[in-house]
This record gives C-alpha cells, structure tokens and sequence, in this order.
C-alpha cells in the first residue's frame, strides 16, 4: 500500500469498508476446542447408551473424561493465545460465558448426584444450548445459532425421551452444536492460514 | 476537493490502519502490515504519525523473546474516524 497516494471519497469509504471486512473475515479460533467438546460429549454419551446394554463397569466412570478433557483444553486455550495477533472486543466476553459455562456444568453435575435426579439429560441440553446460542449470535456464526437452538430442542425432545435414548440426544446435541460448528471453523481458519503464509 | 478532511486520516494507508483498529480491541504490528500489505518501514512511518496525533496507543513488549508492538485506537481517535466517515457522507450525499 502506497504512502500518501491521493484517492477519492469513494475509494476512502472503499478501503474503510475493505479493511473492517478483512478482519471480520478472521477466525480468532482455530476450532479444536469445539472439536474436542464435541468428540468428548459425544463418546461418554454413546458409551452411557451403549453400556445400558453391556453394563461393563469401567464404562460407569466414562463422563470423568470431560474432568481429564480440560487439561487439553487449557493447552488449546494458551496456544491460541499466544499465535493470536489481534484481539476482537467480543473475545473476553465469550471466554467469560464460557468459562461460566463450564463452572455450571460442573456445578450441575454434583448437584444433580446430590439429589439422585434420575432425568439428567433435558437439563444439560438446556444449558449446551447457552453458551453456544450466545457464541453464534456475538460472532454472527450461523452453525452454533443453529447448534445453540438444536440443543434446547433436544432438550425438550430429551424430556420425552426413556434412559438410555436420551443419551443419543446428547451425543446428536453435541455433534450439532459443537464437533461440526468445529470443523468448519477448523476448515476455514487453515484456509485462512494457508493464505498468510 | 478534500481540504476539509481530515489530514491525518486521508491517506491511504494511515485510514487503512485506522479502520482495522476501529474493529479490533488491539491488533499486532505484524497483523496490520498482514492485512495492509504495506512495507514494514512505511508502516512504522505511517503508525508514528498515527501515535502523534494521538489517534492510537503503542505499546513495545517482547513475546518469546522477540519484540512485540501492539496498537489500540484511542478514543480521540474514534472520534476523528467517526467526524471523517460523516465528512465523507457529505461529500457523497448519503443521507443517514
């Protein structure tokens, strides 16, 4: 780009234009912790299903996986952090809600084992659905509005649903709202790179 | 023609900056010349000139030990780049 290069109003309005949607167009995540999550969920959920019927003990304990996911998480997280070279004003918002998020499920989790709930799955789906309606609507990213909204249909779906069944609702819950979103970020933040380099 | 446009931000490559960093919270040295495919030296140049107006605010650290500069839009600058954008309206007749 040239210095000091004399140009109309209209190639002023031009390049602002070009510039805010150049780093709109920017994929701050690489996508893995959606691909994780989404793989996560998805394989204690089909595990519960699948162990209903083979009732192998050491599948009882397979959602202690999502405990063992966060160290990966956290490797993903200061990775990204440390490759970002732009911060976007939405960025400490959406670590907040989802950083909230996860301290809810949590929370969730061991209130629910408190009380011995027997129908756990409409409750989870309905707070999947928080976070990821929330990311898609800042980031105007259709698949996890999408997936948000698929969640809390799931959830209702869930309701109605007898265990095991339900735990499909989570397994698809999770496909929708997260290992797919994932993979078309992942899809375009590689493109994206292979363009930078 | 333009006379009354703001200086500073009508040239090609100060108003480029300017526009990332309306829509950033802070952006890399590196990122802007990324996406302005300016030269680093004309950057740099045009980024001080940018910082003396007091339009945005750099701060020099290093990051796996290599030097890290690191530009926000100041709110002075918000201003100048909203009065420009309407300048132009003008100019152009859009009607909001």
């Amino acid at each position: 780009m040239e210095q000091e290069k004399e140009f109309t109003s209209q190639e002023s309005l031009a390049l602002i234009t070009k510039m805010i949607n150049k780093t709109r167009r920017d994929y701050l995540d690489s996508g893995l912790s959606a691909l994780l999550w989404g793989s996560v969920i998805t394989i204690c959920s089909l595990a519960t299903f699948v162990n209903y019927k083979l009732n192998w003990r050491v599948l009882d304990y397979i959602w202690f996986l999502t405990i063992a996911a966060v160290v990966p998480q956290i490797i993903i997280a200061i990775r990204e952090g440390k490759n970002r070279k732009h911060r976007a004003y939405e960025d400490d918002l959406m670590g907040g809600i989802w950083i909230s998020f996860g301290i809810s499920v949590f929370l969730l989790s061991y209130i629910l084992s408190v009380y011995n709930v027997s129908e756990q799955a409409p409750l989870y789906l309905m707070l999947y659905g928080v976070p990821t309606f929330a990311t898609g609507y800042a980031r105007r990213f259709k698949p996890m509005l999408i997936g948000g909204v698929a969640c809390w249909v799931l959830a209702i779906v869930s309701h109605y649903t007898p265990y095991p069944y339900s735990m499909l609702c989570i397994a698809v819950a999770a496909q929708v709202a997260w290992f797919i979103p994932g993979l078309i970020i992942r899809k375009c933040y590689l493109k994206a790179k292979e363009q930078h380099v | 023609m333009f006379k009354d446009l703001n200086p500073i931000l009508h040239s090609q490559l100060r108003l480029a900056v300017v526009s990332i960093l309306i829509s950033v919270k802070e952006a890399e040295f590196t990122y802007l010349r990324e996406k302005t495919d300016a030269t680093a030296g004309n950057l740099s140049v045009q980024i001080n000139k940018l910082k003396e107006a007091g339009y945005i605010d750099v701060s020099k650290s290093f990051k796996d030990n290599y030097p890290q500069t690191i530009c926000r839009i100041t709110p002075l600058g918000v201003q100048a780049f909203e009065e420009y954008v309407r300048d132009l309206q003008t100019y152009l007749n859009i009607k909001k």
